[in-house]
């Protein structure tokens, strides 16, 4: 490359050494045009700025406007952990108190963290800055599908989730709505919790619970299978499968050792349940 | 199995409407007559939900003779997953079309690139912009078939941006250029919009058009260098001004650490090139000589 330009710089130089003469003519000839051009190239220059200072504007406000939903979506993931594992906290004796807190923690976050998302949003293409808010959404989407499982052992669908949003927005534009890829993101992480759940269930001794969970979480699995061909940039789905499949064997295994083990338990007829534990030692692995 | 399943639900779905009750049974002889038979046949006549009506049926029955009857409502649950699996593959015939367009866009810019290297091997740049024109032409159906298909689907804009940015990129930087060699000016975002006929509902978006233009600087000291090999001593200077304008005005804009900041950090190698080959000129005393000898070459007019 710099060979060529040498050689072919070297052959310009060869060739024009031959009008040197007129050169002092074409001097001035140069300098009045120069001077000629001069308010051209100003006006160039000063158009390129009055509309790169336009797309300037517009990036500042989008890169602003990305970055308050990246912080609403943050605050929502917090929080939504945080109603997660206060409905793990849930055990035989206490469900109705712990569920009520999980659910008026969840009512919180929709009101504070997800409004100001709803906010930010209004007006703009959901599509456009989906990357941003998107991990918020999901782990609300995991929190609410999970409390509601817990208390009515059903899913909670989208149109559910959605239709409580709807209050959220400004009747007069279009309201945020969570989109099918996102509820499913979220569906496909609740797996992982309901594995959780269903271990600290079985270590409680409520097996029948964890059974339902048992088959809860493989109607999930199966059901996801069926769209994840289907869905928009599915790698990030497709990985989340395979950790889904895990939970859900987890879940299998556990249910299995108690239910061939649990004619022990009752044999023993003991009333502890971690002397029943100890019968299981890689429950938790 | 589950994808003969989903077949045979299409299957129902579509025959339903020439004659439900003959195909529902023949189709399916697995399912317990009870079941069928229990369903009143006025439901037939309904088109979509009784599809899954009968999926509930079959489900409860299986979960029930396997758990003893729980009451987990499975039914909302697989009626739901059916309808996402309905507007997912929405959404997927819409992306094959998108798709469709996408490619023969691509296939034009590729056309239009081959044709734009002529400007490299010094052809009359009226040859070269003539046949741009068609080209462009040939581009603007296609954008208009794209809006056509995205227009139907408003808001999903951004959903399958993706699927045409890339070649978007490329049709700008090769317009900016040739708008370039025409009229010595930057194309403007607005002007971009309009060479390919777009307009505010489907527009072109800006961080693309700015990656188009860095991709055009790309190109610049390439250009230079043969242009000056053909004896257009000219060329540097001009390119040289409308780099340092372009950069400048570049330097404006605060930028996010993304593909449109790594691609202006190359803007600056461009310029620092293009700086070099001027530099080579003047040190020589060419640059000023026969600037007005070979204008007709560059075609600024």
């Amino acid at each position: 490359m710099w060979n060529a330009s040498a050689y072919a710089f070297s052959k310009i130089s060869f060739m024009a050494s031959k009008p040197k003469p007129h050169r002092l003519h074409q001097f001035a000839g140069t300098a009045l045009q120069n001077i000629s051009k001069r308010p051209r190239t100003m006006c160039t220059e000063s158009y390129m700025k009055d509309a790169f200072s336009k797309y300037a504007d517009y990036l500042n406000d989008l890169n602003e406007k990305r970055e308050r939903i990246v912080k609403a979506s943050r605050d929502i993931t917090m929080n939504s952990k945080k109603v997660i594992f206060q409905v793990h906290r849930i055990s035989s004796d206490n469900k109705e108190e712990v569920l009520k807190k999980a659910e008026a923690d969840l009512e919180a976050v929709k009101d504070q963290y997800i409004s100001r998302l709803v906010k930010e949003l209004q007006g703009t293409d959901f599509w456009k800055l989906r990357r941003a808010y998107s991990p918020g959404v999901q782990e609300y989407v995991e929190a609410a599908t999970f409390c509601k499982f817990c208390r009515t052992g059903a899913l909670l669908n989208l149109e559910e989730i959605n239709a409580t949003l709807l209050p959220l927005s400004d009747p007069s534009m279009e309201p945020l709505q969570i989109n099918v890829l996102d509820y499913l993101l979220g569906v496909a992480d609740l797996t992982g919790e309901l594995m959780r759940l269903a271990i600290g269930r079985i270590s409680d001794g409520e097996l029948e619970f964890a059974e339902k969970i048992c088959r809860f979480s493989r109607d999930i699995y199966r059901e996801l299978t069926l769209l994840v061909p289907l869905m928009e940039d599915s790698t990030d789905m497709k990985t989340k499968m395979d950790t889904m499949l895990q939970s859900v064997v987890k879940i299998e295994n556990a249910c299995f050792s108690v239910h061939v083990r649990g004619s022990e338990y009752n044999l023993l007829g003991s009333s502890d349940p971690s002397s029943f534990l100890l019968g299981v030692p890689n429950l938790e692995s | 199995m589950k994808t003969a399943f989903r077949n045979t639900v299409a299957l129902i779905t579509l025959s339903r409407s020439i004659n439900p009750h003959s195909h529902f049974r023949s189709l399916l002889p697995h399912f317990s007559v009870a079941a069928v038979s229990s369903s009143p046949p006025l439901l037939f006549s309904l088109a979509k939900p009784e599809t899954f009506r009968f999926r509930r049926v079959f489900s409860s029955q299986r979960h029930s003779s396997m758990t003893g009857g729980e009451a987990y409502a499975p039914m909302s649950m697989e009626k739901q997953f059916e309808d996402f699996r309905i507007q997912l593959e929405e959404a997927g015939n819409l992306r094959e079309r998108i798709r469709a367009v996408v490619m023969e866009i691509e296939s034009t810019t590729r056309l239009m690139y081959a044709s734009f290297l002529l400007v490299h091997q010094s052809r009359p740049l009226s040859e070269v912009l003539e046949k741009h024109k068609t080209q462009v032409d040939t581009l603007k159906e296609l954008y208009r078939r794209l809006a056509e298909i995205l227009c139907a689907c408003p808001g999903d804009y951004y959903r399958y941006h993706n699927d045409w940015r890339s070649e978007t990129q490329t049709v700008v930087s090769l317009l900016a250029f040739m708008h370039w060699l025409e009229t010595g000016s930057l194309l403007m975002h607005t002007e971009a919009q309009e060479k390919l006929g777009l307009n505010e509902e489907f527009a072109l978006d800006i961080e693309d058009y700015l990656i188009g233009l860095c991709f055009l600087s790309n190109e610049m000291p390439r250009y230079v260098v043969n242009q000056v090999l053909a004896g257009n001593y000219d060329c540097p200077r001009k390119a040289l001004k409308f780099l340092t304008d372009l950069h400048a005005a570049f330097r404006m804009l605060n930028l996010r650490n993304d593909f449109l900041r790594k691609k202006f950090d190359s803007l600056k190698y461009d310029l620092k090139r293009v700086e070099e080959v001027y530099y080579d000129m003047k040190i020589r005393h060419l640059a000023d000589e026969d600037s007005t000898g070979d204008n007709g070459n560059q075609g600024q007019s």
